[in-house]
């Protein structure tokens, strides 16, 4: 789904950040993510070329016309793209509008590890198997 | 008042429920979205950790959180329990309901790997129901007593049960011994004899898109 409203940022975490980045350089390294067991990334750029490189890699495996291959080849494009043009790691986050840069980063390697599974078990096949007529009638 | 209808988010929902039936071909039954606006996704019981890992990984539907993982019996079907999980997406703000079916003896995947809240709700629908889990890392009694025997929220098993507890001063334990009511159960009927809606006899037929692929409203 495309996203409809993401949850804000709690607001002391957005400050503190912020605080940090105007005391630093553009460039540097935020001080804190604000999440608990999420560790600030240096170069997150690079990490998710890699990661979408990856992904990229493994989708070519899938039949060509596959809806599955369609629509995340369509996603990691997209996103491919806005790493490669926007090298400032604020305003990447705010064109993604998907969260923190190392969620972002979280989010590609389920990706990919996804893709890996989906490979084998092949979900483009047709249905398995029909259910009992009378299995989803409700009102029974 | 009636709830405002609202439009917008039943077409994301429809339209989210067609992504899923496209990606998924292979174990998505039908996807249908109620008129309360919850999309809710039928699936064959070998597609349940494919689905749920699908669900919890891809980036278009993240949903992160197992809400509630329950079953529902329904015994004149051949295949009586349904199971139903919860799912929310913290990402996206949004719900969905995955449900799959099972008879007795028949074993279902354990979501644990894909989620561990899954753990404990195993174990409640093992308990209650009698619903297999295979690959539950620890699969035992959670809500009955250790030596009960039955599983409770079967509707064949009767509201009072079988056995009541006592302490035997005799013997100086706990013992169990068949349930003696004082008086009988008794069921009221209370449907009335003449008929209360003739216009609505049969169930409405909800709306299709594609034939046998998914539908677009249920009740």
């Amino acid at each position: 789904m495309r996203p409809a409203t993401p949850w804000p940022a709690v607001p002391a975490v957005a400050g503190g950040r912020g605080l940090a980045r105007s005391a630093a350089m553009a460039g540097a390294l935020r001080k804190t993510t604000g999440l608990v067991g999420l560790a600030v990334a240096e170069n997150p750029h690079e990490r998710l070329r890699i990661l979408y490189t990856k992904i990229l890699g493994v989708l070519q495996n899938f039949p060509k016309d596959a809806a599955y291959r369609k629509y995340t080849e369509q996603i990691v494009n997209q996103r491919f793209n806005l790493v490669q043009t926007e090298t400032d790691v604020q305003k990447l986050q705010d064109k993604l509008n998907s969260g923190h840069i190392e969620e972002v980063i979280v989010q590609a390697e389920n990706e990919l590890s996804l893709a890996r599974k989906m490979l084998q078990w092949k979900p483009w096949e047709p249905l398995i198997e029909e259910p009992p007529s009378d299995q989803w009638r409700w009102p029974v | 008042t009636v709830r405002p209808k609202n439009e917008v988010e039943q077409k994301q929902l429809c339209a989210f429920g067609e992504y899923m039936a496209e990606i998924l071909p292979k174990y998505i039954q039908q996807a249908q979205v109620t008129c309360f606006n919850e999309l809710e996704l039928l699936i064959h019981p070998d597609g349940i950790i494919p689905v749920l890992t699908f669900l919890r990984d891809h980036t278009n539907a993240q949903f992160k959180s197992l809400a509630d993982l329950t079953a529902v019996d329904v015994p004149s079907r051949q295949y009586r329990f349904e199971i139903v999980y919860n799912l929310l997406s913290l990402r996206f703000n949004s719900r969905i309901r995955v449900k799959t079916y099972t008879d007795e003896l028949t074993p279902v995947d354990s979501a644990v790997s894909v989620h561990k809240a899954a753990n404990w709700y195993e174990r409640e629908v093992w308990d209650m129901y009698g619903v297999f889990f295979a690959n539950h890392p620890d699969l035992r009694r959670i809500l009955t007593d250790y030596g009960f025997e039955g599983h409770p929220f079967r509707k064949d098993f009767p509201l009072s049960g079988y056995v009541e507890v006592r302490y035997d001063d005799e013997v100086k334990r706990v013992v169990a011994e068949p349930v003696e009511l004082s008086q009988e159960f008794r069921k009221f009927d209370l449907n009335s004899p003449w008929e209360a809606f003739p216009a609505y006899r049969a169930a409405p037929e909800p709306l299709k898109i594609e034939a046998g692929a998914k539908k677009d409203d249920a009740k």
